[in-house]
C-alpha cells in the first residue's frame, strides 16, 4: 500500500511516500524549483516520489494533507475580526492566495496529480507529532510539538504509545514560541522563517547570564511564563496577528532601539538580545518538558515543529530535564509534516503495526554512475574516474587534508534542512583559516556563524561532551554539544565562540563512504573530523542534481567535486558559468 | 514587405504584452477593491457588532498575578474515525 503525504502553502513544501509503512522517498520542493523555502504545491517532489518507486498516482491508495485548511482559515478570519481595521493590509495581501489555492486543496490535488479519491486532512500538530513519534525507535514517548502556528495550535504536549498518538494539551494562537523567536529574528534584521538559526548561532556572542543580561528581564515583560511552562505573549509588544511587520513600536522601545537594518553591523546589544531570546526560549521549553514528564511519566521524548530545530537547546534537554532518551526526525519543521500525515494514516488511522525507524536521512533523489557519466560526457566536463571506493576515499581525504574545498555528491539527497554527507561541502577543520576560506570561496556567510563538524559516532565522545549513549538526533545535526577543551584549539574552524559544535555523528550503516572518508582523513590529520557544510551558496537551496552541483561548484571557489566515482576539478573546466557573488543573498 | 511584416509582428507582440499587463493590473485593482469592500462591509460590521457584544476572537488576556494559573488548555486530540479526516475542518 502506497500513501502520499503532502505539505505546502506555508513554507517548505514537501512530499513523502510510504510503502507499507516504510518511508521510501521524501523531498522538499525547494530542491527542484531552486527557490529556498518554496511554498508552492510540491508537484516536483511528488513526481520524484512516484518515479523513485516506478509507480503512478493510480497506485497510491491514500493522500494525506498536513493540516485542516478550513480550521486555519477560521483562525485567519478571527485575526481580522479581532484586529479590524488594523488588519486591512494583510487581508488584501493574503486573501487571494486563500481563495485561489489554500481553500482548494482537494481540487488542486485532483487537477495536478489526477488523483480522484478523497484526501485525508491531518491536524497540523498531529502531523508534527506523527512525523516524530511514528518514525522514532520508541514504543512509547512523551511528545512535544512547538512551532509558529498550525491551525490554531502553537504548542502541544502529547503522548504516543504503539500506533496511537494523543495530544493532551495545547497553547493556542497568538501565543507562540516560534512567533516570539521569529519576531526577535525580524527585530535583529534577519529574515523570518529562514534565519532563526542565525539568531541561535549569534546568541553565544551575547551575555548568556540571566542575572546580568538586561534584555532577559525586558523580554520577560513581553511574555508571562507559568511554572508548568504554559505561557502567553503580551500582544501589545507584537504585531504579527494583524501586520506583516512583526515587532511593534512598543517592543522597539522595550529593547532600546529600532529594528536593525539587514546586513548592517551587529552591535553588542543585538548579540545580547539574541542571547536573552535563547535564554527565555530555553526556560520555557525546560518548564514544558518537566511538566510533560510529570503528566506522561515516560522517559522518552520525541520533539517536532520548527522550535525542535533549536539544536543549541536540544543538546541540553537530557541534562536539564528528567527525560533519558530523545528523538527528533531530520526535518522537524513544517517540511517534515508530509511524513507525519502519511505515517498517521497508515499506522494510526488504519492500525498497521509500526515496522520502521527513520535511521538515515537519504530519502531524496539519487543518481546512478551511468547517469552521472552521461551528464559529464554530454556537457564535455573534464573528469577522472576512481578505480573503486577505496581509491575515491583515499584521494578525497588527501584533497581535504591538503586544504582543498571539496564538493561531496554521493547517494540520495538528504531529507531536511541539513546536509549530512550526501550533498555536502567538506574541508579541513584543523586549518585555522578554513572558516574564512570557505566564506570567501563559497558560502559568503555572516562572520559570526560557525561551521559544523562531522565525526564518526565511535569517535564522538573523544572530542565532544555528548550525552551517553549519543542520541540519534545527533546523526541529523540537531544537537549542539561542547567540544572538549583540549581539542578546541586543534579544530578551530568548527569551534564556536562558546566552545560548542553542532556536530553530525556518522554511523557506518548510514553512509559507508562518508564514514570511511572521515576515518581516512583522521589517519592523515590525526583528528577524524571534517567540516561539513551544505552544498549550496547563501540564499540557495542545497543542490539536488549533478547539474545543480556542477553549476554551484563552477560558480564558486569549490576546488573539486567527488560525484559518485568521478572527480571533477574546477581548474580543469571553464569557470564562467555562474557568478555566485551576484546570487549570494538570503 | 518583409520589413512591414516584421514591424507588424513586433506591434502585435507588444500589443499582446500590453493587453496582458493591462488585464493583470485591472484584475489587481478590481480584486483589491472587492476585497476592501468585503473587509469593510463583511469583516468590519461583524467586528463592530462583536466588539459591542464584548466578543473576542483571540484570547489575549494575561493573568500575570496568579502564579498557579495555567495557560494550557485541554486538547485531547486522539484517534478519530477516518471519515472525519476527509473533512477540511
Amino acid at each position: 500500500m502506497y500513501i502520499l503525504g503532502i505539505s505546502c502553502y506555508y513554507h517548505d513544501s514537501s512530499a513523502a511516500l510510504l510503502k507499507d509503512g516504510i518511508i521510501v522517498a521524501a523531498a522538499q520542493e525547494e530542491r527542484f524549483t531552486r527557490k529556498k523555502h518554496d511554498t508552492s504545491f510540491p508537484i516536483n517532489a511528488v513526481k520524484y516520489c512516484l518515479e523513485s518507486q516506478d509507480i503512478a498516482m493510480g497506485d497510491v491508495s491514500y493522500v494525506g494533507f498536513y493540516e485542516k485548511p478550513f480550521l486555519k482559515f477560521e483562525r485567519v478570519l478571527s485575526q481580522h475580526l479581532e484586529m479590524f481595521p488594523k488588519s486591512l493590509k494583510t487581508f488584501l495581501v493574503s486573501m487571494p492566495s486563500w481563495i485561489n489555492e489554500k481553500l482548494r486543496v482537494p481540487g488542486t490535488i485532483k487537477k495536478k496529480l489526477g488523483y480522484n479519491k478523497g484526501v485525508l486532512f491531518i491536524e497540523h500538530h498531529l502531523a508534527h507529532a506523527a512525523s516524530t513519534f511514528l518514525a522514532s525507535p520508541f514504543e512509547q514517548a512523551a511528545i512535544l510539538t512547538a512551532d509558529g502556528v498550525g491551525e490554531w495550535t502553537t504548542t502541544t504536549c502529547g503522548y504516543g504509545k504503539g500506533n496511537d498518538i494523543e495530544l493532551l494539551k495545547e497553547i493556542r494562537f497568538p501565543h507562540s514560541i516560534g512567533l516570539l523567536y521569529s519576531t526577535i529574528t525580524a527585530y535583529l534584521g534577519f529574515s523570518v522563517n529562514n534565519s532563526e538559526y542565525k539568531v541561535m548561532g549569534l546568541s553565544p556572542y551575547g551575555n548568556m547570564d540571566k542575572n546580568t543580561n538586561p534584555y532577559y528581564d525586558k523580554l520577560k515583560q513581553a511574555i508571562d511564563i507559568k511554572d508548568d511552562g504554559s505561557f502567553r505573549l503580551d500582544m501589545s509588544y507584537f504585531t504579527f496577528h494583524y501586520a506583516d511587520r512583526m515587532p511593534s513600536k512598543k517592543l522597539c522601545v522595550l529593547l532600546g532601539g529600532p529594528v536593525r537594518k539587514p546586513e548592517s553591523e551587529l552591535a553588542q546589544r543585538h548579540k545580547d538580545i539574541a542571547a536573552a531570546l535563547q535564554l527565555v526560549t530555553e526556560e520555557i521549553l525546560t518548564k514544558i518538558l518537566n511538566h510533560l514528564h510529570g503528566i506522561t511519566k515516560c522517559d522518552n521524548v520525541a520533539l517536532a515543529g520548527g522550535v525542535a530545530l533549536n539544536s543549541v537547546y536540544n543538546g541540553k534537554i537530557l541534562r536539564n530535564t528528567p527525560f533519558k532518551n530523545i528523538w527528533i526526525q531530520p526535518d522537524a519543521g513544517d517540511g517534515g509534516t508530509s511524513i507525519g500525515a502519511a505515517s498517521y494514516i497508515y499506522h494510526t488511522l488504519f492500525g498497521n503495526k509500526r515496522n520502521y525507524v527513520l535511521r538515515d536521512a537519504y530519502l531524496g533523489p539519487k543518481y546512478s554512475m551511468d547517469y552521472i557519466k552521461l551528464f559529464l560526457d554530454k556537457n564535455k566536463i573534464k573528469y577522472s574516474q576512481f578505480r573503486d571506493d577505496d581509491d575515491l576515499i583515499k584521494n578525497t581525504a588527501k584533497l581535504i587534508y591538503g586544504n582543498s574545498v571539496v564538493g561531496w555528491f554521493q547517494g540520495g539527497m538528504e531529507w531536511g534542512p541539513r546536509a549530512l554527507g550526501a550533498r555536502s561541502i567538506l574541508s579541513n577543520p584543523c586549518n585555522p583559516g578554513m572558516k574564512e576560506i570557505l566564506n570567501q570561496k563559497v558560502k559568503h556567510r555572516e562572520k559570526f556563524r560557525p561551521f559544523a563538524p562531522a565525526v564518526c559516532e565511535d569517535d564522538a565522545l573523544k572530542y565532544f561532551e555528548c550525552d551517553v549513549p549519543i542520541p540519534e538526533p545527533t546523526d541529523f545535526m540537531l544537537m549542539v554539544y561542547p567540544i572538549r577543551k583540549e581539542w578546541q584549539d586543534k579544530i578551530p574552524a568548527v569551534t564556536h565562540v562558546d566552545g560548542s559544535g553542532r556536530l553530525q555523528t556518522v554511523r557506518r550503516h548510514q553512509n559507508p563512504r562518508y564514514y570511511d572518508l572521515i576515518k581516512e582523513f583522521g589517519k592523515l590529520s590525526g583528528i577524524p573530523i571534517v567540516i561539513n557544510t551544505s552544498f549550496n551558496i547563501r540564499g540557495e537551496p542545497i543542490v539536488c542534481t549533478p547539474y545543480d552541483a556542477y553549476k554551484c561548484m563552477m560558480g564558486t571557489g569549490i576546488d573539486c567535486m567527488a560525484i559518485g566515482n568521478f572527480l571533477i576539478k574546477r581548474e580543469e573546466n571553464p569557470q564562467d558559468m555562474w557568478d555566485s557573488e551576484k546570487n549570494a543573498r538570503d | 514587405m518583409k520589413i512591414k511584416m516584421k514591424g507588424l509582428r513586433q506591434f502585435l507582440a507588444g500589443l499582446k504584452k500590453g493587453a496582458i499587463s493591462f488585464g493583470r493590473n485591472t484584475s489587481l485593482i478590481v480584486n483589491t477593491a472587492l476585497l476592501a469592500l468585503v473587509y469593510f462591509l463583511g469583516v468590519g460590521i461583524a467586528a463592530v457588532i462583536a466588539k459591542i457584544c464584548g466578543k473576542h476572537f483571540l484570547e489575549m488576556r494575561l493573568s500575570k498575578l496568579s502564579k498557579d494559573h495555567t495557560y494550557w488548555s485541554d486538547l485531547n486530540l486522539r484517534k478519530k474515525p477516518a471519515a472525519e479526516h476527509y473533512r477540511q475542518f
